[in-house]
C-alpha cells in the first residue's frame, strides 16, 4: 500500500530541514513537527487506550449516556446512524465523546463550529484533517484544498474518505506492522461537528444546517459516522426539510449529588472540602448547574473559607465548621450575584491606597473619594450626559413644565389625596418602567434640554464670574453648543448613550441613555448642577 | 541637541498625518489659517508694533526663515511632550509586563502541550477553569479615546521589546463588517506577517509551536473595547478561550469604565475572562506633565500670553478634554505666531543652538549689525526671567500638589500681568520703607491681589499647614528645582537647616517618650513648627513677588509670546452650523455680483436658489408648508429681472398668458426641479428635515444652532 514507506520518507525530510534551519538539534527534536500520519486521526498516539470503566468513573453521573453512546456507535466496522448529542454547556458532551473515542481507539475528525466560524473554514479544516495536511510555514499556512461551496466539499470529502478508509483497511489487514497492531480500529471513520448551535448564526445557516444533517444521505458511505454536538435541543434545528433526523442523546444537567462528586474529585483535604460544599453547593445549585461557572465561584470562595486556617490538612470538627461558616457567610450572596470580578494588581493597590491616604489627609473627608467621578469628561459632555439622562428618565410631556420657567409652578398645585386605585396604577407604571428601562428620545429633545440646562448653568457661572476675576473670559456666548454633535458622538462611542436604529421613514435617530442614577448624580455633583430638581419622581 | 535636530524631519512627518483624523471642523478652518500665514501685507503692518526696525531684512535672511524656525521650535516642544508622556506611562507599563509574565507562568504551569496535541483540532481535556483567559483591563479614564491611541501603540512596542508576541487590534478590526474573520486575519497578519483570506486560529497554533516561539506569551491588545461590535468581540473571546490551553494568549483591553465589559459582553463570555485592572494616568495628570514640559520649562523659547492660556484651559475643560487637541491647539498657536511675528524667527535660532546667554550674545553679535545688541541683551534678559518664572511656578505647583492644584490653572494665574503689576507696584511703594515685611502684612498683601481662591494663594496657604515631614520634602524639591538659579537657591537653602533641626527634635521626642506622646506635643512645639511653615510660606510669597514676572510684563516679549486669542479661537472652534446659515444669508460677500448687491433681505431672482429658499424659510415657523414655499419661490424666480423692483403675484400673470402652454409647463417643471434641488441642499446642510409620513406636505426646520 505504500503506507509503510511514506511516513519514513517524510520523517527523513523533516529531520533534514530541521537540521538546516536550526542549529539547536536537541531543542527542535523535542517538539519536532512530525508530518501528519493517519495516526493523527486517533486520539493521542502515546497514551494507552483507556478502559470503559475508567471513562465511566471519570465522569460521575454520566453512566447512562456513556452506555447509550457506546450502543449507538456499536462494535467495530458497524455502520451507524447520525448521532445528535445535546445538553447544556459544560455537561461533559465533548469530553465524554472524545474519551470514548480514546477508549474505542477509532479514527475521527473533529471540527468545532466555534473555531471554524464560516462554512469555508469548516470545510477546509475537515478536509485538512482527512487529507493529513498540516498548515505550516512550508506551505505558507494554506489549506490542502480551497473549498467554499457545499457541493465541492462533498466531492472532496468523498475522495478523501475513500483514500482514508482504504488506508485503514490496509492497516488492519497488515496487522503485523509496528504501530498498528494494537489498533482494533476497523474501517469506520467518524466526523464530529461540535458547537453546532453556532451554525445557526451564520449567514448561510438556512442552507448549511440541512446540508450537514443530510450529509450522511448525500455521501452514501456506510463507513462514515456523523456526530453532532450542540448545546441546544434538536427541536431548535429541524424544520422537516426532508432528511432523516439523527438519533438524539440528551446530556441532562447534573444533579446536586453529581456536582458534589465532581467537585470532590482531586481534592486534597476531602473532609474540609466536603464541609465547604455543604455550605455553598445548595444555594449555588439554585442559580447555576454549570460546572465551569461553579468551579470559578467555588475556587475563590474556598480560598476565603480556608483563610482563617493555618493548616490546610486539618480535619474540621463541628465547632470549627460553624466558625468557618460564619466567616464565609457574608461572601456567599455577593459572589452569587457577581459573575465578573475585577481584581487589581497588588502594586496598583498600594499606589491607590497611598493616593487615598494623601487625599484624605489633604481633604479631611473620606467621602470625597467615593463621590468622585473616575472618568474625565469635558464640561459640555457632562451637560450633554445629564440632559440625555433627563430625557431618558422624564416623560416628554413634562419637559415644558420642568424647563420652562413660567410653567413650572402650576404643576405642583394639583395635588390630590391619592386613592387606592391611583396608587395601584402608580405601582404598575413603576413596574412597567423597570421592565422597559430608560426611554428613548430624539436628538431635538436632547438638544433642547441641553440648551435649557446650560443656559441655567451659565447664568450661575456668570454670577460667580463677577467675583472670580476673568478666568472665564473669551469663552464666547454659546460656547458649549459649538461642537455638541461631536461630543454626542463620542459619548455614543463610550457607550454612555446608546444610539438606536433610525426609523427609515422619518429618518430620525433615537437615543437612549444607559447610565445609572448614581453616575448621573456624580456627574451633576462635579458640575454643581441641581439634578434632583429636574428629576421626575413617580 | 544635534540629535534632536537630526530627528526633526521624521518626527514632524507623522505629526502632520496624525492631525488628519481628529476633528472635522479643523479642516474647515485650515484654509483660513494658511491664508493668514500667506498674508504678507498684514505681517508688514504688524512690524510697526514690534520695537525693532530690522525686521524686513531679517525676513529676507535665509537663516531667519519663519517656516524653519517653526519647524525647529515645534519639533523641540513635540519631542519634549512625547518624552513626558512616555514617562507618565512607564510605571503602568512595567506593571502590565510583570502581570503578563505571571499569567504566562500560570497558563503554562499546568504543562505545555506537545506539538501534536497543540495543533490538533480537538480540545485538550483539562480542568473546567482552564479555558479562562487572562484579561487586563486598562482604564483609560477619559471619555475620548484619541489620547490613548499612542499609549497602546507604545504599550505594544514595550511588551515586544520584553520578549512577548504582541498584536494590536482596534475596533475597526472587530467590526460587524469584518466579522471574526477580519480580526483573526489581522492577528495573523501581525504575528505571521502573511495575509490569508481564510484566517483560522489553528494556523496561529502551528505558528506558535513552530520555530521556538513557544517561550513567550502571546499578547493581544484590543485598544478600544467599547467601540467594538459586541457579537464579534464575544465570538472572538470564545475562540481565544477555546485555544488558550494550546496558545498561551493574554488579552489586554482598553476600557473607559470598569462596567464596560459587563454591558458589552454576555455572561457566558464574561465567564471566560479572568480580569485584572490597570489604570493609566488621568488626563489631568498628563496635562500637567505636558504643560510643564512645553510651557513652564522654557525649553523651546515659545510661550503663550495670559488670555491664550485661559482660552486653552477653558477649551480643555469645557469642550474637548483631550490632550491631543490641546497639543494641536498649541501647535496652531505656534504656527500662527511664527507667521505673524517676523522677529519670532530668532526663536528658531535660539532653539536650535540651545544657547546659554553668552552663546546667544556671540551669535547675535556675529550675525549682523542689523540686529541690535540691545535686542540680544533683551533676549537674554527675557530668557533669564522666564527661567525664574518657570522655577517659581514649579515651586508653587509642588506646594499646590498637596492641595490638588492643577498646573494649568496655576499657569493661567501666573501668566496674568494684572496681578503681577498690582503686586509689583505695591512692593515698590513699600520697599522704600524697608525690605522687611512682616509675614502677616505679606499675607494680607497676597490676599489682596491674588484671587481669593486662586491656585497661587491656595498653594501658599497649603504651605502654612503642611506637616513637618512633607514640608521638608517640599523644600528638598524646591532646592532641586532652583539648582540653576542662585538667588532662589540661596533663599531655599536658608530654610533647610531649620527644618532638619525640627525634624531631629521631633524624632528624638518620639524615641524618648513614646508613651507620653500626647503630652509631649506641647503648645510651644506646635508653635515652633508653625513658624517654620510660616517662613516657608513667606519665602514662597516673596518668590512670587520677586521672580514670577509674567512674560507679558517683560519688554520684547512679543518675540516669544503668542497673544492673539481670536485667531486661535476661530481656528479651533469652527462652529460650522452657524457659519452655514450665516453664509446662506450673506452669500453676497462671496459672490460679489452686482445684481444682488442692493437688496439685503428681499429675495431676488438672481440670487442662488438655496439662498432664496432659506431666506423665504426665515418667514415661516417650525413647519413650512411646501406648497406656500413653492408658490413664493415661483413668484420670485419667474419675476423678470427688469421688473425686479416690484414683486408680487400679479406681475408674471400677463406675461405668461402670451407664452404657449407647453412652455409654461416646461418652466413649471424646471422650477419644481430647482426647488427640489434647493430643498435637498438645505437638507444636506442639516437645516431642514424632509416631510414626515404624518405631515406629508410640511418640512420641518431644524431650529437649533443659531
Amino acid at each position: 500500500m505504500g503506507k509503510e514507506e511514506s511516513p519514513q520518507i517524510a520523517r527523513r525530510s523533516t529531520r533534514h530541514s530541521s537540521a538546516t534551519i536550526s542549529k539547536n538539534e536537541a531543542e527542535t527534536k523535542s517538539n519536532e513537527p512530525l508530518p501528519p500520519t493517519v495516526n493523527d486521526l486517533f486520539y493521542g498516539e502515546e497514551e494507552k487506550p483507556i478502559s470503559l470503566d475508567d471513562v465511566v468513573s471519570s465522569f460521575s453521573g454520566r453512566r447512562i449516556q456513556i452506555i447509550e453512546l457506546m450502543r449507538v456507535l456499536g462494535p467495530v466496522n458497524c455502520p451507524m446512524v447520525p448521532l445528535f448529542i445535546y445538553g447544556d454547556s459544560s455537561t461533559g458532551k465533548t469530553s465524554i465523546t472524545l474519551q470514548i473515542f480514546r477508549h474505542l481507539n477509532r479514527p475521527f475528525v473533529y471540527s468545532s463550529c466555534l473555531t471554524c466560524y464560516s462554512p469555508r473554514i469548516l470545510f477546509e479544516s475537515t478536509l485538512n484533517q482527512l487529507l493529513l495536511h498540516r498548515k505550516s510555514m512550508a506551505n505558507s499556512y494554506l489549506s490542502a484544498k480551497r473549498c467554499e461551496r457545499p457541493s465541492d466539499f462533498v466531492n472532496f470529502l468523498r475522495e478523501a474518505l475513500i483514500s482514508i478508509t482504504s488506508n485503514l483497511q490496509g492497516n488492519s489487514g497488515k496487522s503485523g506492522s509496528k504501530k498498528f497492531d494494537r489498533r482494533a480500529s476497523g474501517n469506520m471513520i467518524y466526523l464530529i461537528f461540535d458547537n453546532l448551535e453556532r451554525v445557526r448564526e451564520w449567514d448561510k445557516s438556512s442552507t448549511m444546517l440541512p446540508f450537514l444533517f443530510n450529509l450522511y444521505d448525500i455521501l452514501k458511505m456506510p463507513e462514515v459516522g456523523l456526530i453532532f454536538i450542540s448545546n441546544t435541543s434538536p427541536d431548535t434545528y429541524y424544520s422537516s426539510m426532508g432528511y432523516a433526523e439523527p438519533t438524539p442523546i440528551c446530556f441532562p444537567d447534573y444533579t446536586e449529588d453529581d456536582l458534589r462528586q465532581i467537585f470532590m474529585k482531586n481534592q486534597e483535604n476531602k473532609k474540609l472540602y466536603s464541609s465547604f460544599l455543604d455550605v455553598v453547593l445548595k444555594p449555588f445549585f439554585r442559580i447555576t448547574r454549570r460546572v465551569d461557572e461553579l468551579s470559578t465561584a467555588f475556587s475563590q470562595l474556598y480560598k476565603k473559607y480556608c483563610e482563617p486556617l493555618s493548616d490546610l490538612g486539618v480535619v474540621p470538627n463541628e465547632e470549627m465548621k460553624r466558625r468557618l461558616f460564619s466567616n464565609l457567610q457574608p461572601h456567599i450572596a455577593p459572589s452569587m450575584n457577581e459573575i465578573f470580578k475585577v481584581s487589581s494588581q497588588p502594586s496598583t493597590d498600594i499606589g491607590a491606597t497611598k493616593e487615598a491616604k494623601r487625599k484624605s489627609s489633604s481633604k479631611k473627608s473620606g467621602l470625597e473619594i467615593t463621590d468622585q467621578l473616575d472618568l474625565h469628561m469635558s464640561t459640555s459632555a457632562k451637560y450633554l450626559l445629564i440632559s440625555a439622562f433627563l430625557a431618558s428618565r422624564n416623560p416628554a410631556t413634562l419637559d415644558a413644565s420642568l424647563f420652562d420657567s413660567t410653567g413650572g409652578s402650576d404643576s405642583r398645585k394639583r395635588k390630590r389625596k391619592p386613592s387606592e386605585k391611583t396608587l395601584e396604577q402608580k405601582e404598575a407604571a413603576e413596574q412597567e418602567l423597570l421592565m422597559k428601562g430608560p426611554g428613548t428620545f430624539p436628538l431635538e429633545r436632547l438638544l433642547a434640554i441641553f440648551q435649557c440646562i446650560t443656559s441655567v448653568a451659565e447664568g450661575s457661572l456668570e454670577e460667580e464670574e463677577q467675583g472670580n476675576d476673568g478666568l472665564r473670559v473669551q469663552v464666547g456666548d454659546n460656547s458649549l453648543m459649538s461642537d455638541v454633535l461631536l461630543q454626542l458622538s463620542s459619548l455614543c462611542n463610550a457607550n454612555l448613550i446608546v444610539k438606536g436604529i433610525s426609523c427609515p421613514l422619518e429618518g430620525s435617530t433615537r437615543y437612549r441613555s444607559t447610565i445609572c442614577e448614581d453616575m448621573a448624580l456624580k456627574v451633576a455633583r462635579s458640575l454643581k448642577f441641581p439634578l434632583s430638581k429636574y428629576l421626575y419622581r413617580r | 541637541m544635534t540629535a534632536t535636530k537630526a530627528g526633526d524631519s521624521p518626527s514632524t512627518a507623522p505629526e502632520s498625518s496624525a492631525n488628519d483624523h481628529i476633528q472635522p471642523f479643523y479642516l474647515l478652518h485650515k484654509a483660513s489659517t494658511s491664508r493668514n500665514s500667506g498674508r504678507k501685507s498684514a505681517v508688514a503692518r504688524r512690524i510697526d508694533l514690534s520695537p525693532s526696525k530690522s525686521s524686513t531684512s531679517t525676513s529676507t535672511n535665509p537663516q531667519f526663515d519663519p517656516h524653519k524656525a517653526f519647524q525647529s521650535v515645534w519639533s523641540k516642544i513635540d519631542s519634549a511632550i512625547k518624552d513626558v508622556l512616555r514617562d507618565v506611562n512607564t510605571n503602568v507599563f512595567n506593571e502590565i509586563h510583570s502581570w503578563v509574565r505571571q499569567s504566562f507562568l500560570a497558563v503554562t504551569s499546568s504543562g505545555v502541550p506537545t506539538f501534536a496535541e497543540a495543533t490538533k483540532s480537538f480540545p485538550i481535556l483539562n480542568h473546567a477553569t482552564s479555558k479562562q483567559l487572562f484579561t487586563g483591563l486598562v482604564l483609560i479614564k477619559n471619555m475620548e479615546f484619541v489620547d490613548d491611541l499612542l499609549t497602546f501603540e507604545e504599550l505594544g512596542l514595550f511588551l515586544k521589546s520584553h520578549a512577548c508576541h504582541v498584536a494590536n487590534l482596534s475596533s475597526l478590526d472587530l467590526s460587524t463588517k469584518n466579522g471574526v474573520g477580519g480580526c483573526l486575519r489581522s492577528l495573523l497578519r501581525q504575528f505571521l506577517t502573511v495575509t490569508l483570506d481564510a484566517a483560522d486560529i489553528s494556523i496561529l497554533a502551528s505558528w506558535y509551536r513552530e520555530f521556538g516561539n513557544h517561550n513567550s506569551p502571546v499578547v493581544i491588545i484590543v485598544e478600544d473595547m467599547e467601540r467594538c461590535s459586541r457579537s464579534v468581540l464575544s465570538d472572538f473571546i470564545l475562540i481565544l478561550s477555546e485555544w488558550v490551553v494550546k496558545i498561551p494568549m493574554i488579552l489586554i483591553m482598553g476600557v473607559t469604565t470598569l462596567d464596560a465589559p459587563k454591558t458589552v459582553l454576555p455572561s457566558h463570555v464574561l465567564q471566560q475572562l479572568l480580569p485584572s485592572k490597570f489604570t493609566l494616568g488621568s488626563p489631568a495628570e498628563r496635562m500637567d506633565a505636558v504643560v510643564e514640559a512645553a510651557l513652564v520649562r522654557w525649553c523651546s523659547g515659545f510661550s503663550i500670553g495670559h488670555k491664550v492660556a485661559v482660552f486653552l484651559r477653558n477649551y480643555f475643560l469645557n469642550h474637548d478634554g483631550t490632550l491631543t487637541s490641546f497639543i494641536r491647539a498649541l501647535k496652531i498657536a505656534c504656527a500662527q505666531h511664527f507667521s505673524i511675528e517676523p522677529l519670532s524667527s530668532v526663536l528658531g535660532l535660539l532653539a536650535e543652538e540651545d544657547s546659554e546667554g553668552e552663546r546667544l550674545l556671540a551669535l547675535s553679535s556675529g550675525m549682523a549689525a542689523q540686529v541690535d545688541s540691545n535686542l540680544a541683551s533683551c533676549l537674554t534678559e527675557l530668557k533669564r526671567s522666564q527661567k525664574c518664572w518657570g522655577i517659581v511656578v514649579m515651586c508653587l505647583y509642588e506646594a499646590g500638589k498637596y492641595n490638588k492644584v492643577q498646573l494649568l490653572d496655576l499657569l493661567c494665574e501666573a501668566l496674568d500681568p494684572d496681578i503681577y503689576n498690582s503686586i509689583a507696584s505695591d512692593t515698590h511703594t513699600r520697599s522704600g520703607k524697608g525690605f522687611e515685611i512682616s509675614s502677616s502684612s505679606n499675607h494680607s498683601m497676597a490676599r489682596q491681589y491674588l484671587q481669593k481662591d486662586g491656585p497661587i494663594s491656595q498653594a501658599i496657604e497649603k504651605v502654612r499647614d503642611l506637616p513637618a515631614s512633607s514640608l521638608s520634602q517640599l523644600l528638598k524639591s524646591w532646592e532641586n528645582l532652583a539648582v540653576d538659579v542662585l538667588e532662589i537657591n540661596v533663599k531655599v537653602k536658608e530654610l533647610q537647616p531649620m527644618i532638619k533641626l525640627e525634624e531631629g527634635k521631633s524624632l528624638k521626642q518620639d524615641f524618648t517618650d513614646l508613651a507620653k506622646r500626647h503630652t509631649s506635643r506641647t503648645a510651644a512645639n506646635i508653635k515652633e513648627s508653625k513658624t517654620i511653615n510660616e517662613k516657608a510660606a513667606t519665602l514662597l510669597a516673596n518668590l512670587v513677588r520677586d521672580f514670577m514676572r509674567p512674560i507679558e510684563c517683560i519688554p520684547f516679549h512679543e518675540i516669544a509670546c503668542f497673544k492673539d486669542v481670536e485667531k486661535l479661537q476661530s481656528a479651533l472652534i469652527g462652529d460650522p452650523r452657524r457659519r452655514i446659515q450665516v453664509d446662506l444669508l450673506e452669500f453676497h460677500e462671496f459672490l460679489r455680483c452686482k445684481c444682488c448687491s442692493r437688496s439685503c433681505n428681499i429675495p431676488l431672482q438672481s440670487m442662488p436658489d438655496t439662498s432664496i429658499m432659506y431666506t423665504l424659510a426665515q418667514e415661516h415657523g417650525d413647519l413650512i408648508n411646501l406648497h406656500d414655499w413653492f408658490q413664493s419661490f415661483k413668484t420670485i424666480v419667474t419675476n423678470p429681472s427688469s421688473k425686479g423692483k416690484r414683486k408680487g403675484k400679479q406681475s408674471p400673470l400677463p406675461k405668461k398668458r402670451k407664452e404657449t402652454n407647453e412652455h409654461e409647463n416646461k418652466s413649471e417643471s424646471s422650477i419644481q426641479a430647482r426647488l427640489c434641488r434647493a430643498v435637498t441642499e438645505l437638507q444636506i446642510t442639516g437645516l431642514i428635515r424632509m416631510p414626515s409620513k404624518r405631515r406629508p406636505d410640511f418640512v420641518q426646520r431644524v431650529a437649533f444652532g443659531l
